[in-house]
């Protein structure tokens, strides 16, 4: 039984349509990635499935219609990780993290001290431990963007939805914090979606991938079911001349790469 | 250069207890200042003339600097935080104008202190709505559009005040509105007092209870919807609670500038961050500045002078440096 189920969704902006009839279905400790070329509209179907934009079609999360529902109770069901946080004010690491927990909160309601060490257990998961008490506003892009996704995994919905969560980050941190998404998923038993822009990283951490071109989905890869030649068929419909395949690291396990067979690189 | 990214809450709270003590000395002292010198041991003697100037004059004066300015500190925090502005403020974004276009319109037709205190209101809440509705027309969401929309919700209103003064009763009306205007806490007395300042109290203590919905406020209306904010409904309590807040100080005081923005940031520069401590510190930066600048106009010269004039000497450069550091952070 699927957790999440998207049904032709279509947004547009002006009379034009961006995306059309996009449907897809997340199981239970699943994490989907969305890929596709520069606005070919990923972000503007992570904004539709939040219902932060007018669109027509269907989201059920857990069997409840999304467009249904007061903000409040959206707030419980999804998790969500901008892009950019439009966050600019002078306030403590700590404190941005606790704001996720504002869904579960009455309105004159402040969060308690097992909130509290919830979301401290949270921001050390993320390597962050040293910095909870910082300003967060003289914190590096990389770890702003952690703080976010570390406030998007206290508000705890059954879906996370992660607009370019690798926007920032190291190369080397990229992987690894989305592999603690990922196992976060698993564990949690939520379903995911990520907007990404990196494939390897993708191919890596995603169970399921929807490629996105000319205003619906082109194809999806099934990292469980399909092979490396049908994956690198299909992502050559959006992505021209690439190659990709898989090498062992250092514990033995199989990681993919992806190369770009174009002229001079 | 900002002091150490480290926050400190002991060192919050130690600013805190500065502040009130500063404020309670300034508070005592402001008693006896003025042009009638009262003496404490005259009124514990029982002179009852001096009893009457000080509970019916002088207490409430400096009763009123010291909520009026305490509320014009933490309204100036919330309007900078809501609006992601740190050149908002009361009298920036036009709040203040509204609000004595809205009195002097009282003075004339409505000569009572309640209507006064009811129209500075209507005056005030106009004004936040014309602002936030042509900063909304520009939909590139500039922060700097909401003091664009200050400029020209001033400007409106200071057609509308000069309006009014051209059908004043040169007499009567037209001092009373002017001497309204310069601002000043003279003319403050007890019977007029206590309504406002009432209502001022309860919306202060609402907007503290406020200040995590206000801060979640601060971000892009997606993300703060995702965590679970009515942004609609919040955003408007919270103005309408700060807007009630000037309001009700400025209908007692007449314009009093710059308090609005000097104090949230002073209060800033100390602690480093938005917490419920900083708000309060905001309003008792607020408080200090204005008794300070109340000291000033009642001891300087012969004659009183308004108030304002000492909170724009501060206030003025202290925008110019706001604008010149460019930093576009609260």
């Amino acid at each position: 039984m699927s957790l999440i189920r998207v049904l032709n969704i279509s947004v547009g902006y002006s009379k034009e349509n961006i995306l059309e009839n996009i449907s897809f279905e997340i199981k239970e400790g699943e994490l989907l990635g969305v890929i596709g070329e520069n606005g070919c509209g990923k972000s503007t179907l992570a904004k539709a499935i939040c219902n932060v934009l007018p669109h027509s079609g269907e989201v059920y999360i857990d069997e409840e219609k999304n467009e249904d529902l007061k903000f409040s109770q959206i707030a419980q069901n999804i998790s969500y990780v901008p892009q950019h946080s439009g966050l600019g004010i002078d306030i403590s690491v700590l404190d941005v993290v606790m704001m996720g927990f504002n869904s579960r909160l009455k309105t004159f309601e402040n969060p308690s001290l097992a909130m509290r060490s919830e979301a401290m257990g949270i921001i050390n998961l993320l390597g962050l431990s040293d910095k909870a008490h910082n300003n967060y506003m003289e914190l590096s892009e990389g770890q702003k963007q952690l703080v976010v996704i570390a406030r998007a995994l206290v508000s705890n919905g059954k879906l996370l939805v992660m607009d370019e969560p690798e926007n920032a980050l190291d190369f080397s941190v990229r992987f690894e914090i989305m592999n603690i998404v990922k196992k976060w998923i698993e564990n949690e038993k939520r379903a995911g979606i990520a907007i990404l822009h990196d494939i390897a990283l993708a191919l890596n951490n995603c169970d399921k991938l929807i490629l996105i071109k000319d205003k619906s989905i082109s194809s999806i890869i099934d990292m469980h079911c399909d092979t490396i030649e049908s994956m690198e068929d299909k992502l050559r419909m959006i992505y021209g001349d690439i190659s990709i395949g898989k090498v062992k690291n250092k514990k033995g396990k199989d990681i993919f790469y992806m190369v770009c067979e174009s002229e001079g690189v | 250069m900002r002091r150490s990214t480290s926050l400190n809450t002991a060192k919050n709270n130690r600013y805190i207890v500065i502040g009130v003590i500063i404020l309670i000395t300034l508070f005592l002292c402001s008693l006896f200042i003025g042009r009638f010198p009262l003496s404490l041991s005259k009124m514990l003697e029982g002179d009852e003339f001096q009893i009457k100037i000080f509970w019916t004059l002088r207490f409430s004066r400096v009763l009123v600097g010291f909520i009026g300015g305490f509320a014009l500190g933490m309204a100036g925090f919330v309007f900078q935080i809501l609006f992601r502005n740190s050149l908002a403020s009361p009298d920036i974004i036009g709040v203040s104008s509204g609000a004595s276009a809205g009195a002097a319109l009282g003075i004339l037709f409505f000569p009572s202190a309640i209507a006064v205190m009811l129209c500075s209101f209507s005056g005030a809440l106009i004004a936040v709505i014309l602002a936030i509705f042509f900063s909304s027309l520009d939909r590139s969401d500039r922060k700097g559009t909401i003091i664009l929309a200050g400029i020209a919700v001033h400007s409106l209103a200071q057609t509308f005040l000069m309006i009014l003064k051209t059908i004043a009763d040169p007499e009567r009306q037209l001092a009373s509105i002017e001497y309204w205007i310069m601002g000043s806490l003279n003319g403050v007395n007890s019977h007029a007092i206590s309504s406002n300042l009432v209502l001022c109290l309860i919306c202060l203590s609402i907007l503290v209870v406020f200040n995590r919905q206000t801060l979640l406020l601060s971000q892009d209306e997606a993300e703060a919807k995702l965590l679970g904010v009515d942004v609609y409904k919040m955003r408007f309590i919270i103005l309408i609670l700060t807007t009630l807040t000037v309001s009700s100080v400025v209908s007692l005081t007449g314009l009093i500038s710059f308090v609005g923005l000097l104090a949230p940031h002073s209060a800033r520069r100390l602690t480093n961050d938005n917490s419920v401590k900083t708000f309060i510190l905001s309003g008792i930066i607020g408080g200090i500045i204005l008794l300070i600048a109340d000291i000033l106009a009642r001891s300087v010269s012969q004659t009183e002078l308004p108030v304002s004039i000492f909170t724009s000497l501060i206030g003025a450069p202290f925008l110019v440096f706001l604008i010149f550091r460019g930093r576009d952070r609260i």
